[in-house]
C-alpha cells in the first residue's frame, strides 16, 4: 500500500481537476484518478465515424466563477468565450438573436414592434436577476438551518447586496425564480417565435415543459456570468470543448498534482466511518485520508461498502431526480446543408438553432416523456461544431450535433434498443429536413446517444447531463440531497465535488473548487 | 348630504363579512355593499331548482380560522359543521380505495392495496401535521416586505427567519420540498399505491392551472391537513344549510356588532381625491362617504376597475396585470331522483355520506391537465363529488338528493370561448365520465346546472372564474400576493384596503384575509407574532 498522497480525487473532469488544484494550492499532495484514457469528463469528444468527432455535452461554454479564477490564478483572458447567436428556424420563418440587445431588437421588430421595444429591458432584467445568483454560486449554499453565525452573517451580507440594488428588485428576484417560462414570457412578449427562442434555453436537460414552475430558474441558471443580452448561455470556447479541463489540468499538474488516467476506482475504502483510501479495479490500493468524488452521488455511494452508510442518506440519494431526458444524434456530413429560412445559416449554425418555433411545441415535446414515451415530435436543436473547431471532421466535411428532447431514460415499452434509437434518429432527421431540404442526402453516418448511452459513455446516472435536475427542490442547500448541501458525506474524509453539488452543472470547476475548500476546512457537516 | 360611515366594505363575500364584523366589533360604523340579492360571494346556498338547495360554488369547509369562530362567536350565530367522514376513489378495475373517519380502518383498507403504504401512512400523516403546524403561524401573519427597511417589516422578517430556524433543519427542508415540488414527485417519495397518490395529489391541483407533475403543486396538499390540527371540527365538513349558511352566520355576527349590510347594491366606483379615499359611488349614482374603504373583490377589480388607474403607480398596475388568475375549474350541480349506485360499492352505504374522488391514477389527472393546457376542457376530468342531502336532508325534497361535482380542468380561456353548446358538452363529459363508475346516474338526473369558469366570473365577479381570486402558485403567495410591496392589505391609495382571497393567505373559506385586513385597519400589528410549533 502506497502512502504518498493526502487526498485522492475521483474523476478527471473540470470539477475533479479544480478540486485537485485547490487542494494542491493549499499544500496537499493530490492524486487524480480518471477512469478513461484522458481527462475532460463530459467535455471529451467522441469519435463516432472515421475522422469525425463530437463533444455533444460541451457545446456551451461553462461559467468560470471569477473568485475561482483568482483563487487558482487561472488566466481568464485565454478562456474568454466566443459569443454566438441563437436562432429559431421553422419552414418559412426564422429569428436570429445576436447577443447585442439593440441589434436583437432590430431582428425582433419584424415580428412585433412592441416586443422589440421591450427587448433591451428584458435582457437587462435577466442579466440583473442572474447576477444575483453569481455571489450565491461562489460560496457554499447558505442554509437557514445552519448554526454557524459566520454563515448567517454571510447571508445577511448577500441580502444587503441584493437590497442595495433597489427595493423592487428583491421581490422581482424572488417572484421570478419559481415561475414558469411561459408565465414569464407571457408577461413580456406577444411574438410566439421570440417566446420560443427564449424558452428553449430554460428547458435544457430537464424533464419539464415551459409551463412547469421553476423553469424560469433553469433559464437564469444558465445565464449566470453570461454576457449581457444573452438569453442562452455563454457562447463557446475557441480553444475547443475541453478548454476548461485542459487549463485546469495544466494548473493542477503545475502544482504537483499527479493525474493518472485509465485508473478505474472500484471501491472507496472505509474504516470506522472514516475514509482510508481507494482500491482500483486492478486491485491496487492507494491510501489517503481525504477522498473527493466528482462522480454523481448515486455512483459514488456504489463505491462504498453499504455497511458504512447511513440508510437515510442512501434513501435520500435514491430520491434524487436525475431524469435524463436529452438524446443526441451526431451526424457526419459531406457538406453543410442549406437552411433556407435562415439568412446566414453558416453563422447561425455556429451557435444553437432551435427547430421548435412555439412554446406550445416545446410543451408538447415534453408531454410524452411524462408517460415514459419518446416525443412524436421532439424538440430539436442543431449546431455544427465543425464551424468552430474544424479539426473535428476531415477537411471540408462537417459534423452536425442535434440535441433532442424529450427522450426519457426509462421507456414504458421496454428499454432503449436499436429500434428505439433508429426511430428517434429518424424523427430527428425528419425535423431537420423540414428546414434543410435534402439534409438526409448529405448524411454519411449518424450515431445516436440516448440517455443510457450517455450513462455508459460519460458515467452519468440515468444519462442526466445535469447530474440531477435543476428543479427548485434540488438546488442550493438542497443539492445534492437535503441536509448534505455542503459537500461532505456522512463518512469522515469523503466529499462530493461534482456537478451534483452546488452550484451545479454549467459552472466550470465551481463545485470542485468549493468542495475542496470545504474539505480543507475539515467541516464534516 | 351623502350618508357617512367609518368604513365601507365592498363585496359581501365571507372575507368582506369577516372584515366588517371585526371593524364593527371595534366600534366602527360599517356598511357592507353586496351586488347580489344575497351575501356570501362564492359561499352561497341557492335553491336553483324548486326544492333543491345547492352550495352553488364552494361546497366544503375546513379552513375557517378558529380564532374567527371564537372572536365572532359564530356557533351562537348558527355555525354548525357536519363532518364529511370519508373519501372513496373508484378504480377502473371495479375496486375502490377508501379513507374512512377511523384511521385504523383507513390503514386496513390501504393494506389491501399496499402493505408498505399502509405502514407509511401514519408517518406521512405525522409529517404533514408538523408541516401544517409550521405553516399555521404564517397564515396568521401580515407578510413583511423583504425589500423594505421599515422597522415593522424588518422585525417581521426577523421573526420569520427565527421561526424557520426554530423548525430545525430537517423540518425546514421538508417544508421547502413541499413548497417547491410537484405533488406527484412528493408523493412518489412516500407511496407506491397509484390511486392513493392521485387522490392526495388532487387536493394540490384544485384551483390552480397546474398538473400533478408540475412543480409547485405539492404545497396545497397541506391544506388538507390544516383543518385537522385546530381540533375545533373535523378536517372537512358541510355547514348545515350549505356554505351559504356560513356566510349568513358571519353576516349575523357582523349585524350583531352593528354593521349594516346592503344587498343589490353594486359599488360602481371608489372615490379618490388627492391620493386619499373619500367614499364609494353605487350603481344608482348614490354616494356614500367614508374615510376607509375595504374591497373584498379580487385584485384586478379592486385595483383596476373600482379606481381610476391614474391614481395608482405604474408598477402596481403592471403587477396586477401580471397577477395570474387562470380559472381552471368548473362545477356541476345535479338534482337527483334517487341515490347513485357505484359499481365498486353497491348500495346506499356510508361512502355516499363522504366524498367520492374521481382520481384513479396520477396519469389520469395528468392527462386531464394535458387537455386543458392546449385549451380544451378535460374529457376525462378530475372530480370531487359530495351528496350534501345525505348528511343534511333539508337540502332536497324527501327521497330526492342533490349532488355537487367539483370538476377540473375547465380552462377559462377555452378554445373558441365558452358557448352554451360547449358548456353542455362539458357537462356531458362530466356525466359521461361519472357514469362509468355509477352507471345509473344519468337516469336519476332531474335537473343539472353546469358552471364553467366564465359562469363563475359572470355570477360571482371572480375574475377568470378563479375560485381563489388568483392562483395559489409560489410566485403569488405571501409577500407577493397580490403584488410586491402591497401584500399588507394596503393599497397605494390611503384609506383604501384589500381584504379578499387575493391577499395573503387567500383561498378556501378561511376568512384569514378579512380578519388580518381588519386588524391592520384597526392598527393592531399583533398578527405578525409567530409562535413556534410544538409549544
Amino acid at each position: 500500500m502506497t502512502d504518498a498522497f493526502d487526498a485522492i480525487v475521483i474523476g478527471g473532469d473540470a470539477n475533479g481537476l479544480a478540486a485537485a488544484a485547490t487542494l494542491a494550492r493549499a499544500g496537499r499532495r493530490v492524486l487524480v484518478l480518471e477512469r478513461s484514457d484522458r481527462v475532460g469528463g463530459d467535455t471529451r469528444a467522441l469519435a463516432f465515424a472515421p475522422g469525425f468527432r463530437a463533444a455533444p455535452l460541451a457545446l456551451d461554454a461553462a461559467w468560470l466563477p471569477p473568485r475561482m479564477l483568482r483563487d487558482l490564478k487561472l488566466d481568464a483572458p485565454a478562456l474568454a468565450p466566443y459569443e454566438c447567436p441563437i436562432a429559431v428556424a421553422s419552414p418559412g420563418e426564422s429569428l436570429v438573436l445576436p447577443a447585442d440587445p439593440s441589434r436583437a431588437a432590430d431582428t425582433i421588430r419584424r415580428y412585433s414592434t412592441s416586443d422589440a421595444a421591450k427587448w433591451p429591458e428584458f435582457a437587462a432584467t435577466l442579466e440583473r436577476i442572474a447576477g444575483f445568483l453569481a455571489p450565491l454560486y461562489q460560496r457554499p449554499a447558505p442554509d437557514i438551518a445552519t448554526t454557524s453565525s459566520a454563515e448567517l452573517l454571510g447571508l445577511a451580507g448577500l441580502a444587503w447586496k441584493l437590497r442595495r440594488q433597489g427595493r423592487r428588485h428583491v421581490a422581482e428576484w424572488l417572484r421570478t425564480m419559481p415561475m414558469s417560462l411561459q408565465e414569464l414570457l407571457d408577461d413580456w412578449f406577444e411574438s410566439p417565435v421570440l417566446k420560443a427562442a427564449v424558452a428553449a434555453g430554460g428547458v435544457r436537460d430537464i424533464r419539464q415543459g415551459p409551463r412547469s414552475g421553476g423553469t424560469a430558474f433553469v433559464l437564469l441558471h444558465h445565464l449566470v456570468g453570461a454576457p449581457g443580452g444573452s438569453v442562452r448561455g455563454r457562447g463557446y470556447w475557441r480553444a475547443g470543448p475541453d478548454a476548461i479541463p485542459a487549463t485546469l489540468d495544466l494548473a493542477a499538474r503545475a502544482r504537483g498534482v499527479v493525474v493518472r488516467t485509465d485508473a478505474d476506482v472500484a471501491r472507496i475504502l472505509v474504516s470506522d466511518y472514516a475514509v482510508t483510501g481507494v482500491a482500483l479495479a486492478g486491485g491496487e490500493e492507494i491510501s489517503a485520508r481525504l477522498v473527493l468524488s466528482s462522480a454523481d452521488p448515486a455512483r459514488t455511494i456504489r463505491l462504498v461498502d453499504p455497511a458504512w452508510l447511513d440508510p437515510e442518506f442512501v434513501h435520500a440519494i435514491r430520491q434524487i431526480k436525475f431524469r435524463g431526458a436529452t438524446a443526441f444524434v451526431l451526424y457526419a456530413l459531406d457538406e453543410l446543408p442549406g437552411v433556407p429560412p435562415l439568412p446566414d445559416a453558416t453563422r447561425a449554425l455556429t451557435g444553437v438553432v432551435s427547430l421548435t418555433p412555439t412554446v406550445e411545441g416545446l410543451e408538447r415535446a415534453y408531454d410524452a416523456a411524462k408517460y415514459g414515451r419518446m416525443s412524436e415530435r421532439p424538440h430539436v436543436e442543431i449546431t455544427a461544431p465543425t464551424l468552430r473547431w474544424p479539426d473535428h471532421a476531415p477537411h471540408g466535411k462537417h459534423v452536425l450535433v442535434a440535441r433532442a428532447a424529450c427522450a426519457p431514460y426509462r421507456l414504458e415499452d421496454g428499454g432503449w434498443d436499436a429500434a428505439h434509437r433508429e426511430a428517434l434518429a429518424d424523427r430527428v432527421t425528419d425535423v431537420i429536413a423540414c428546414v434543410a431540404p435534402g439534409f438526409a442526402d448529405h448524411v454519411m453516418h449518424r450515431a445516436v446517444l440516448a440517455p443510457p448511452d450517455l450513462e455508459e459513455r460519460y458515467g452519468l446516472t440515468e444519462g442526466a447531463v445535469s447530474h440531477g435536475e435543476l428543479t427548485l427542490d434540488q438546488i442550493l442547500f438542497m443539492r445534492p440531497v437535503p441536509g448534505w448541501g455542503h459537500y461532505s458525506m456522512p463518512l469522515e474524509g469523503l466529499y462530493l465535488c461534482g456537478a451534483a453539488t452546488h452550484p451545479g452543472p454549467g459552472v466550470g470547476g465551481g463545485p470542485g473548487w468549493l468542495a475542496a475548500r470545504q474539505a480543507l476546512r475539515g467541516a464534516t457537516r | 348630504m351623502p350618508k357617512r360611515y367609518d368604513a365601507v366594505v365592498i363585496g359581501g363575500g365571507h372575507n368582506g363579512l369577516v372584515a366588517a364584523a371585526y371593524l364593527a366589533r371595534a366600534g366602527r360604523s360599517v356598511l357592507v355593499l353586496e351586488q347580489r340579492p344575497l351575501v356570501g360571494g362564492a359561499a352561497v346556498t341557492e335553491e336553483i331548482f324548486p326544492g333543491f338547495k345547492f352550495s352553488v360554488f364552494s361546497y366544503v369547509v375546513s379552513l375557517l380560522r378558529p380564532e374567527i369562530i371564537r372572536d365572532l362567536d359564530l356557533p351562537r350565530h348558527g355555525l354548525q359543521v357536519l363532518p364529511l367522514e370519508s373519501t372513496v376513489t373508484p378504480l377502473d378495475n371495479g375496486d375502490y380505495l377508501a379513507s374512512w373517519a377511523d384511521p385504523d380502518e383507513t390503514r386496513q383498507e390501504l393494506y389491501r392495496h399496499s402493505p408498505r403504504d399502509a405502514d407509511t401512512l401514519p408517518v406521512f400523516g405525522r409529517l404533514m401535521h408538523h408541516m401544517a403546524m409550521a405553516v399555521k403561524p404564517i397564515l396568521a401573519m401580515v407578510p413583511p416586505d423583504p425589500g423594505s427597511l421599515a422597522p415593522s417589516d424588518l422585525a417581521g422578517l426577523l421573526r420569520l427567519g427565527r421561526h424557520f430556524r426554530n423548525l430545525g433543519g430537517e423540518r425546514f427542508r421538508a417544508l421547502y420540498k413541499l413548497m417547491t415540488m410537484s405533488g406527484g414527485d412528493y408523493l412518489d417519495e412516500w407511496f407506491e399505491c397509484d390511486p392513493l397518490k392521485a387522490t392526495k395529489a388532487a387536493s394540490g391541483i384544485i384551483g390552480t392551472f397546474l398538473g400533478p407533475r408540475s412543480p409547485g403543486s405539492a404545497y396545497v396538499l397541506l391544506h388538507h391537513y390544516m383543518g385537522e390540527i385546530d381540533g375545533a371540527f373535523r378536517a372537512w365538513g358541510f355547514q348545515k344549510g350549505g356554505t351559504g349558511a356560513i356566510s349568513d352566520t358571519i353576516a349575523r355576527a357582523a349585524r350583531a356588532f352593528g354593521a349594516e349590510i346592503r344587498t343589490n347594491a353594486p359599488a360602481e366606483r371608489v372615490l379618490v381625491k388627492d391620493g386619499r379615499v373619500r367614499g364609494v359611488v353605487l350603481g344608482t349614482g348614490e354616494e356614500i362617504a367614508a374615510p376607509v374603504v375595504v374591497s373584498g373583490l379580487d385584485p384586478r377589480r379592486t385595483l383596476t376597475q373600482l379606481v381610476d388607474e391614474r391614481d395608482l403607480p405604474t408598477e402596481v398596475l403592471e403587477g396586477v396585470r401580471r397577477y395570474k388568475f387562470r380559472g381552471s375549474s368548473g362545477k356541476v350541480n345535479l338534482a337527483l331522483a334517487g341515490l347513485p349506485e357505484f359499481t365498486c360499492l353497491p348500495g346506499a352505504g356510508r361512502h355516499l355520506r363522504g366524498a367520492v374522488s374521481i382520481s384513479p391514477s396520477l396519469a389520469y389527472l395528468e392527462q386531464a391537465y394535458d387537455d386543458a393546457k392546449y385549451g380544451e376542457f378535460s374529457h376525462r376530468p378530475y372530480m370531487d363529488i359530495v351528496i350534501p342531502s345525505m348528511i343534511d336532508p333539508g337540502m332536497a325534497p324527501p327521497g330526492k338528493h342533490v349532488m355537487s361535482i367539483f370538476v377540473q380542468y375547465a380552462p377559462y380561456h377555452v378554445n373558441g370561448g365558452w358557448t352554451d353548446q360547449r358548456r353542455e358538452a362539458f357537462g356531458d363529459a362530466v356525466i359521461g365520465t361519472l357514469s362509468r363508475y355509477a352507471p345509473n346516474l344519468p337516469s336519476l338526473i332531474l335537473h343539472r346546472q353546469v358552471l364553467t369558469p366564465a359562469d363563475i366570473e359572470r355570477i360571482t365577479g371572480l375574475s377568470e372564474g378563479n375560485i381563489f381570486q388568483g392562483e395559489l402558485a409560489l410566485h403569488q403567495l405571501f409577500f407577493l400576493r397580490p403584488v410586491p410591496q402591497w401584500a399588507n392589505y394596503r393599497t397605494p391609495i390611503r384609506g383604501y384596503w384589500q381584504c379578499g382571497s387575493g391577499t395573503h393567505p387567500g383561498g378556501g373559506i378561511m376568512g384569514a384575509s378579512g380578519r388580518l385586513a381588519a386588524l391592520e385597519i384597526l392598527g393592531r400589528r399583533r398578527p405578525s407574532a409567530v409562535v413556534s410549533p410544538d409549544r
